[in-house]
């Protein structure tokens, strides 16, 4: 025993790659499978909601695309710049998303460690790594494409061999951010340490922005402009998509090719297909060969990595002086003592989540993200002044920034406020059995959750009227709206995350992703096409001159929004309560 | 069989191993002790060459961790203090995947098999989830699949997390079976008892070096305290400095 004789030698690269296919397939096959054997009804959902969603994007590209080359002269010319325009952007968000999912994947994953000490060689482990976070994240482009691309080709009146060269332009087109976004994964582990890296991508992030902001600003024209000089204006207006038609963009390769092959021009099509094959050839094969090699170095040094800042002696003196600990009272505490009349325990309760929020990255980061965005496109209303005196845009416009509002406050309520009660975990006992007890665990976290969103909701409906010039009826008709909801959807969410919680995952993600967030999810989308279609239809504002309001069924809308939300909010919410009371640890 | 030279870690300012030399023969049971942070579980890191020495170097088996990476593997097993498993597999398709692994034969995944599995008392669990084990569970399924392949060296990190006292004796005498048969193992443990009880060799290890290496009764002796060896750790490891100048030897590197 235990002699070199006894010992085989190491299996080959080859094999090991393919023993971790066949081990991780069978894991992948038994996570999706394990889904319907345990509710049908969730695979129903989802499917359904699959289903939907494929349907309904399709239909909206197909409206879109025949809405756009219907223009006169100008509809191909347009429809093509959307097509390379929107390749060149899924292709930057590829490679961010892989960048971040490769990282993970090779140095934040157990299974990395684990066959770090196994016979693997780091080659064979990076291959099978890379094959692993470009699945990951590229399934979602595919998803989000395939019906924009179906609606192009029906739009175009293609034959099925478009469809057969899109998929392999895909195919290959989703390699190229894969190698590019682990090759900088790797290179940043290797010499990036993590805080050096936040201060770099927050650097970067702002002067991104900056650069879109000095780069997309709003022109004014004048009314000669507007009406007389139609092809100057549309000029300048592409002149500013321009870098999506740079060549060198792997991008540019597969919409030329698409397009080429859409308008019959195969030997184009073929040509801008070969240069996109061998560039996918080329990295590919840097990436399968080459790459591997510096992984284990980077491995290495993301865990053996010091602060990136003691090499600064500042740096050292601030952390030896945090390490002389005068036992303070924390920020957040300092900060919750201005409201006395807040009792003790639901304080420390309520200061508890909070920090609990702030110090996951990936939460407030996704917030920010989520809202920062819908912030963005509400402030940039105001540079659309002349087109928003018309009352029919007004209107439309206002409902619709209700909508999208509502629609980020159901993913923010599903992804942050639904897995709270589950985030608890294993400790659940620690609150529960608490003086404070476990009903008023529940109802906190509603009531922090609803304040927190609220704030978020309110001030961007407001600055949403602010910018369209509504007069203060409608805008407290919007902020009344958007309060019903948030407060609806925040009931929504922490009643399901009671009903359904789970206990033993740690990553709220996951916790999302059974059956009470998938359901959540469902329900808040339905409430709101619901509550916002009611309120369109039952407005108590004429749409159109000629149309005046029904006082009728302005009653019949606003009650029907004011029931339904009673119903989706307190239900649950009631529910979720009598089963904390009756709760076994 | 382990050779130790050298070793050093440096994350930044902080030196998390200091130089340190060791060799650890072929067959023999080396417990490492220490406090939080004293360095075991880097030096672990470094032996199975997770991360890198800052300096020196690492032998296992004849074979260097740096340049010869896979020769090493091959002949070595690592269980962490919460192991890798994968979840939706049952814990037998799991032994046959690290038999795979190790390019065993057929033959000998069904022996090692065969052997360990009735030992390790995992027959019922074969085949459920491993998603659905107890720790205790899990941590055996690891110990017995890092077996398999009869490595030549065992590095193993607090084994006995989970496990009830039944399969904890289990573990011991499984693994100094083993090590009477030629496995060298290398075990870090915060259990002085388990270490008492198994280890042909014990080292202490406080701010990166270690500051004592020896039978559990050398320990004794000179950290001149002739009962318990918690005593002797606490008496070793509280002023290491006011010690080692006056009482106890330096450090051998080999028995």
């Amino acid at each position: 025993m235990s002699d070199s004789q006894n010992t085989p030698p190491p299996l080959g690269d080859g094999r090991a790659l393919r023993l971790l296919l066949r081990v991780n397939g069978l894991q992948a096959w038994r996570k999706l499978t394990s889904v319907g054997e345990k509710s049908k009804l969730l695979t129903l959902v989802i499917a359904t909601f699959l289903g939907g969603y494929g349907l309904v994007t399709y239909l909206l590209f197909y409206k879109g695309l025949d809405f756009l080359r219907g223009f006169p002269g100008i509809g191909d010319l347009l429809m093509e710049r959307m097509l390379f325009l929107l390749f060149a952007v899924l292709f930057l968000l590829l490679l961010f998303s892989n960048l971040i999912i490769g990282y993970t994947s090779l140095f934040r994953n157990k299974e990395s460690q684990f066959l770090l000490s196994a016979p693997v060689s780091s080659d064979t482990l990076f291959r099978w790594k890379f094959i692993e976070s470009t699945l990951v994240a590229s399934w979602a482009f595919v998803f989000l494409i395939a019906p924009m691309l179906i609606a192009y080709g029906n739009v175009r009146g293609v034959d099925a061999s478009f469809y057969l060269l899109t998929t392999t332009l895909v195919a290959g087109f989703i390699i190229l951010p894969s190698v590019f976004g682990s090759w900088c994964a790797v290179t940043l582990a290797r010499y990036m340490d993590r805080r050096a890296f936040q201060i770099a991508a927050i650097f970067g992030f702002v002067i991104f922005v900056f650069g879109i902001r000095l780069w997309m600003q709003p022109e004014q024209l004048n009314d000669e402009a507007i009406e007389f000089r139609v092809l100057a204006v549309l000029d300048r207006v592409m002149s500013k998509t321009e870098f999506s038609q740079f060549p060198a963009l792997p991008s540019y390769w597969l919409s030329s090719s698409v397009q080429n092959w859409a308008d019959g021009l195969r030997v184009s099509a073929r040509f801008y297909m070969y240069v996109l094959c061998a560039n996918v050839m080329f990295f590919g094969m840097l990436a399968w060969t080459r790459t591997g090699r510096y992984f284990y170095e980077a491995s290495s040094s993301v865990h053996s990595r010091a602060h990136v800042f003691g090499q600064w002696e500042w740096f050292r003196n601030w952390q030896a002086h945090r390490a002389a600990f005068s036992y303070p009272k924390g920020f957040m505490e300092r900060v919750f003592q201005l409201l006395p009349w807040i009792r003790p325990d639901v304080r420390a309760l309520v200061i508890k989540d909070v920090r609990m929020f702030w110090r996951d990255t990936t939460q407030w980061g996704q917030t920010l993200v989520l809202f920062g965005l819908l912030a963005v496109y509400i402030l940039n209303l105001r540079h659309f002044t002349r087109q928003l005196s018309n009352p029919f845009w007004q209107h439309i416009i206002s409902y619709l920034n209700l909508f999208a509002c509502s629609l980020n406050l159901a993913t923010l309520t599903t992804r942050f406020v639904f897995p709270q009660f589950s985030l608890e975990g294993k400790r659940v006992w620690i609150v529960g059995m608490s003086p404070l007890g476990l009903v008023k665990v529940v109802k906190t976290k509603f009531a922090m959750s609803t304040i927190g969103s609220l704030i978020v909701t309110l001030g961007l409906i407001f600055l949403s009227c602010h910018f369209l010039k509504l007069d203060w009826q409608r805008t407290a008709y919007f902020v009344g709206a958007i309060a019903i909801m948030t407060v609806t959807m925040n009931a929504l969410a922490i009643g399901l995350g009671v009903l359904f919680p789970n206990f033993k995952e740690d990553n709220p993600g996951k916790i999302v992703s059974g059956f009470g967030g998938t359901f959540c999810l469902v329900l808040s989308f339905l409430y709101i096409v619901s509550s916002v279609g009611m309120l369109a239809i039952g407005t108590p504002w004429v749409r159109r001159e000629n149309i005046t309001a029904d006082p009728v069924s302005v009653t019949i809308s606003i009650g029907g929004f004011i029931l339904l939300s009673m119903l989706l909010g307190w239900l649950p919410f009631r529910l979720a309560l009598r089963k904390t009371r009756d709760f076994e640890y | 069989m382990i050779e130790l030279k050298n070793l050093t870690k440096r994350f930044g300012d902080l030196t998390a191993v200091n130089n340190v030399s060791l060799t650890v023969p072929k067959g023999e049971f080396f417990c490492v002790l220490g406090p939080n942070a004293a360095g075991k579980t880097t030096t672990i890191k470094m032996i199975t060459g997770l991360i890198k020495p800052t300096e020196g170097s690492v032998n296992i088996a004849g074979f260097d961790v740096q340049s010869e990476p896979l020769q090493v593997r091959q002949r070595m097993s690592y269980v962490p203090d919460f192991p890798f498993l994968y979840e939706k597999l049952t814990p037998w398709e799991f032994m046959r995947f690290i038999g795979q692994l190790f390019n065993l034969s057929e033959e000998r995944v069904q022996s090692a098999s065969r052997e360990l599995i009735p030992r390790f008392n995992l027959e019922p669990f074969l085949r459920k989830p491993i998603e659905g084990l107890s720790h205790g569970t899990r941590q055996r399924v690891a110990i017995a699949a890092a077996l398999m392949h009869e490595p030549e060296v065992f590095v193993i990190d607090e084994p006995m997390v989970g496990l009830d006292p039944f399969h904890a004796r289990v573990v011991k005498e499984i693994l100094k079976e083993r090590s009477v048969a030629g496995m060298t193992v290398f075990m870090s443990t915060h259990q002085l008892s388990v270490a008492e009880q198994v280890a042909d060799r014990i080292g202490i290890i406080n701010h990166g070096r270690f500051v004592a290496i020896g039978t559990a009764d050398e320990l004794r002796h000179w950290s001149g305290n002739d009962s318990l060896l918690e005593d002797s750790f606490l008496a070793i490891t509280r002023e290491e400095a006011n010690i080692t100048a006056e009482r106890m030897p330096a450090p051998a590197t080999t028995p």
